[in-house]
């Protein structure tokens, strides 16, 4: 139906689009999603050529190259065969017609049918999209939003067009209202193509059959709704999902680092991407198909940081960890979930070398784990439960900071110092004076747990191993040390395996939860999945437990219910 | 539709130039009968004559009282007495008004439409030639007072070329009727009326042609594009549409400089309007006659005032009155 290739639009200097390859096949919706700016409008509006820029590149409805028509046929076709519902409803109507006009006038223009028989189809549209038939002599200004976007959607229904542009459909419409229009959107979308751009992405899951991200005028990924939408594969999908605020995202609400700038030489992301490698900056990658989805990154997409495979421990005849599993991604933050003897601790130490497993080995980037020398703790760095036991009493908190920098042998001592005073700052801990010569056993807990954070993160790893790291805490502090540890995350990209019995704690940090029982993983997905409808019956139990202590207990000190659903009616900027 | 609030500014308005009409000759030093009714008048009166008038118009009784006898005698639609017509005032403007009327009444029509067409025209391909000359064009005329445009006409179409009659309305004792008269009124009113249309395109024009460059990067012309709806239909019905309502809006405010205008046009084609008539009578000092004919004029801008609120609305569906 609609074939994009390699479709470039600039305005004067400024490239919006740098090359769009698209597909869209009869009877399909596609959901272009991305924040504003990556050159959504511009998209559909190249479709209908209606840009005030230049167009290089092929855009083909039914065959036909709309780009080398010329603009006579191309009028024809306006509306014809593709029509389009505008943004912001208001401002796209004309305020000195009433609705039925403009609805029955591109029936009347296109002289597909007598001003009575237009008259009666827009009268039938109008009554069609729920507009009650009192209200179709009325001026724009007199309707409601959500009554003037059931106009446009008539409108743009009037002729019949196979395909449909949606921009930003509902994103000036209140919760309610929106809920009826996206109902009646997947009503038309039964037997119409549609193309919808949004930065809703509880739209586009309702509506889509496949999604492209699009970021800084390039495609990022393009692939099956349910599987962009649970398993992003592109760095830039998964933090536009991340970003977004809605009730099924359990973790707490988290910016995209930076923004967006171009032009960018290489990939567009790269200023922002955390795993981010030398060519990243110097080639931008293509879109190619893999394993059944469109991704454009040299990396080839998310990267497993680190991989554990069957792995097992036991000590004597008790079988700590049994052939356990794991990816971790790079940048997530993946939850293992279970119960105190449940194997958690020591796979954890399993996995910093502290123990040695009796079968099965540990990839890091792909590349098996033999020794962990200075190589491995740069990238991999743990904090333990208990600060007062893990830091040692006999050195100053400058001194606990820089050792691991003194051990690997990193620059100068000048440089040493300098370095471990910023990481202290960045976890929010006075860098000066009288607090670097202090001792552990001056501090309180949620300062302690800091220098062990900046302890770990002076290296600037890129894993990050927390065992239960608030535990030791009051809950302040805990609230206090969990924000650090995720503004940390998102800041520098860091994926975190973060260890934990408290199932609500697990589901406010992390993208995904591994539930571990008995040695084994017993159940792992994403975490609104595996909160929402778990399928293991532990799992079930666990949830019940943390759902009756949460309404008991917690009521007024979590983050996450009450404010998320005030924030699913915004959308990201 | 409309409001009480707006019918009270009316009121108020109507009451103001009344008060005013009533004043002005009271205020003047002196008789005021020399001041309603002019020095001629008062040398040939008789003294008998002259108390009839002063009871008439109660000018020995205090002020409120004389207001009373000006509105009763305004009512009875008596403006006094023009002894330099020897008729009374009202029937020798009412005869001159229809002139004007058609003068006034057709120059806003045309001057207001051709504007906006220009206007329309100008904006929708704003920065080509066509805009660009228009603009110039139109600017320059601008400056240029209505009567000097109507000397210009008067000396190029009527003196030096002969095309159209030289002063008049119609000519005298032609004994014409049916077409040919028709044909004689429009002779005659070719000139003041270019004169009068020319001078105040400009207006109309510019505030149509600024109105429609914002109007044409509205959303909803991108939606009149996308609809593939022709150039006629989304310059006309979409955009033109819109831009014409701030013209509209200021009709009335046109009018009332058309209106005096005119007057002038009336002097330089000697076109006997009201106009006309009132620079007879200042020449004569018939003072009940310029009188009259400010109060009528002003009643006239009142009233097309009036009904241009009262046609707003139709216009612009987003404007409506509280009640
Ligand atoms: S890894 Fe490189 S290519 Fe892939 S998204 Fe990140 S910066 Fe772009």
């Amino acid at each position: 139906m609609l074939r994009i290739k390699d479709l470039r639009v600039s305005y004067g200097r400024e490239q919006v689009l740098n090359g769009i390859d698209l597909e869209v096949k009869a009877g399909e919706c596609l959901a272009v999603i991305g924040e504003s700016g990556a050159g959504k409008t511009t998209l559909c509006l190249s479709i209908m050529r209606l840009v005030e820029g230049t167009s290089h590149g092929h855009i083909f409805l039914n065959g036909l190259d709309l780009l080398s028509l010329p603009e006579q046929s191309m009028r024809e076709i306006r509306w014809r065969q593709v029509s389009m519902v505008f943004q912001n409803a208001n401002s796209a109507l004309n305020p000195v017609h009433t609705v039925l006009d403009q609805v029955m006038e591109p029936i009347v223009e296109h002289r597909l049918a007598s001003r009575a028989e237009a008259q009666r189809r827009a009268l039938q549209l109008l009554a069609n999209v729920g507009l009650s038939p009192d209200r179709s002599s009325a001026y724009p200004h007199q309707l409601s939003g959500g009554e003037q976007q059931r106009v446009l959607i008539a409108m743009a229904l009037a002729n019949n067009p196979g395909l449909i542009i949606l921009d930003e459909p509902v994103s000036s419409l209140d919760a309610a209202s929106r809920a009826e229009i996206v109902a009646l959107l997947k009503q038309i979308a039964r037997d119409h193509t549609f193309v919808v751009v949004t930065h809703d992405l509880s739209t586009a899951a309702r509506l889509a059959d496949n999604i492209a991200t699009m970021y800084a005028g390039r495609i990022v990924e393009l692939g099956p709704a349910a599987e962009v939408l649970s398993r992003p594969r592109h760095p830039y999908t998964r933090a536009l999902l991340r970003a977004y605020p809605n009730m099924t995202t359990v973790k707490d609400l988290q910016g995209i680092k930076g923004k967006m700038s171009r032009p960018v030489a290489g990939c567009a992301f790269h200023p922002r991407c955390t795993q981010a490698i030398g060519v990243c900056a110097e080639k931008t990658p293509p879109l190619v198909s893999s394993q059944g989805r469109y991704l454009a990154c040299h990396r080839g997409g998310i990267i497993t940081l680190l991989a554990i495979r069957n792995l097992s421990k036991s000590f004597g005849s008790f079988k700590a960890v049994r052939s356990v599993s794991l990816d971790i991604d790079a940048g997530e933050t993946l939850a293992l979930v279970g119960q105190s003897g449940s194997g958690k601790t020591t796979l954890a130490k399993t996995i910093m070398g502290l123990l040695q497993p009796d079968e099965g080995g540990v990839y890091l980037e792909g590349k098996r784990v033999t020794s962990r020398a200075k190589d491995f703790y740069r990238k991999v760095q743990m904090v333990f439960q208990n600060p007062g036991e893990s830091l040692s009493h006999r050195l100053s908190v400058l001194e606990l900071v820089r050792e691991p920098l003194d051990v690997q042998g990193i620059g100068t001592r000048e440089e040493r110092d300098q370095r471990a005073k910023r990481t202290l700052e960045e976890v929010e801990l006075p860098a000066s004076g009288g607090f670097l010569e202090s001792y552990p056993h001056q501090l309180s807990g949620g300062e302690m747990q800091r220098v062990a954070i900046a302890r770990a993160l002076v290296l600037n790893p890129s894993l990050l191993i927390a065992d239960e790291p608030t535990s030791f805490l009051d809950p302040g502090v805990q609230a206090k040390i969990l924000k650090l540890l995720l503004n940390l995350q998102e800041r520098r990209g860091l994926s975190m395996l973060f260890i934990t019995h408290d199932l609500s704690l697990a589901r406010k940090v992390s993208d995904r939860m591994a539930v571990m029982l008995s040695g084994e993983i017993i159940e792992q997905g994403p975490s609104n999945r595996v909160v929402s409808s778990p399928v293991h019956p532990y799992t079930g139990s666990l949830v019940q437990t943390a759902s009756a202590l949460h309404s008991e207990s917690e009521a007024g000190e979590t983050v996450d219910q009450p404010g998320a659903e005030a924030r699913s009616g915004m959308t990201i900027g | 539709m409309f409001s009480r609030r707006n019918l009270v500014t009316y009121a108020i308005a109507l009451l103001l130039v009344l008060a005013f009409n009533f004043l002005l000759p009271r205020m003047m030093p002196g008789d005021p009968l020399m001041a309603i009714y002019g020095e001629e008048a008062l040398v040939q009166m008789t003294p008998e004559l002259k108390a009839n008038l002063v009871e008439r118009f109660a000018l020995d009784q205090p002020m409120w009282q004389q207001f009373g006898a000006y509105f009763g005698a305004l009512f009875r639609g008596d403006l006094g007495y023009s002894y330099y017509y020897n008729a009374p005032a009202f029937e020798v403007i009412l005869g001159r008004l229809p002139w004007t009327l058609l003068l006034v009444g057709l120059s806003l029509v045309l001057s207001t439409l051709l504007g906006i067409v220009l206007g329309i025209e100008s904006g929708w391909r704003r920065g080509s030639k066509t805009d660009r000359s228009m603009l110039a064009g139109l600017m320059a005329l601008n400056g240029f007072p209505d009567f000097f445009i109507g000397m210009v006409l008067l000396l190029v179409f009527g003196v030096t070329l002969g095309i159209f009659p030289l002063a008049g309305a119609l000519t005298p004792y032609s004994g014409l009727s049916g077409g040919a008269l028709l044909l004689d009124v429009l002779k005659h009113l070719a000139l003041p009326l270019a004169a009068l249309t020319l001078a105040h395109i400009a207006g109309a024009y510019l505030l149509t042609r600024n109105t429609m460059i914002t109007v044409v990067k509205e959303p909803y012309m991108l939606t009149a594009r996308a609809k593939g709806l022709s150039q006629r239909v989304m310059k006309y019905r979409h955009a033109g549409r819109n831009s014409m309502l701030p013209v509209i809006t200021r009709t009335g405010l046109w009018l009332g400089r058309v209106v005096t205008g005119a007057l002038f046009v009336e002097i330089v084609f000697s076109y006997p309007g009201l106009g006309y008539l009132a620079y007879e009578a200042l020449l004569a000092r018939d003072y009940p006659i310029i009188e009259g004919v400010l109060l009528v004029v002003a009643l006239f801008v009142l009233v097309a005032n009036f009904l241009a609120d009262l046609s707003y609305p139709k216009l612009d569906p987003r404007v409506s009155y509280a009640r």
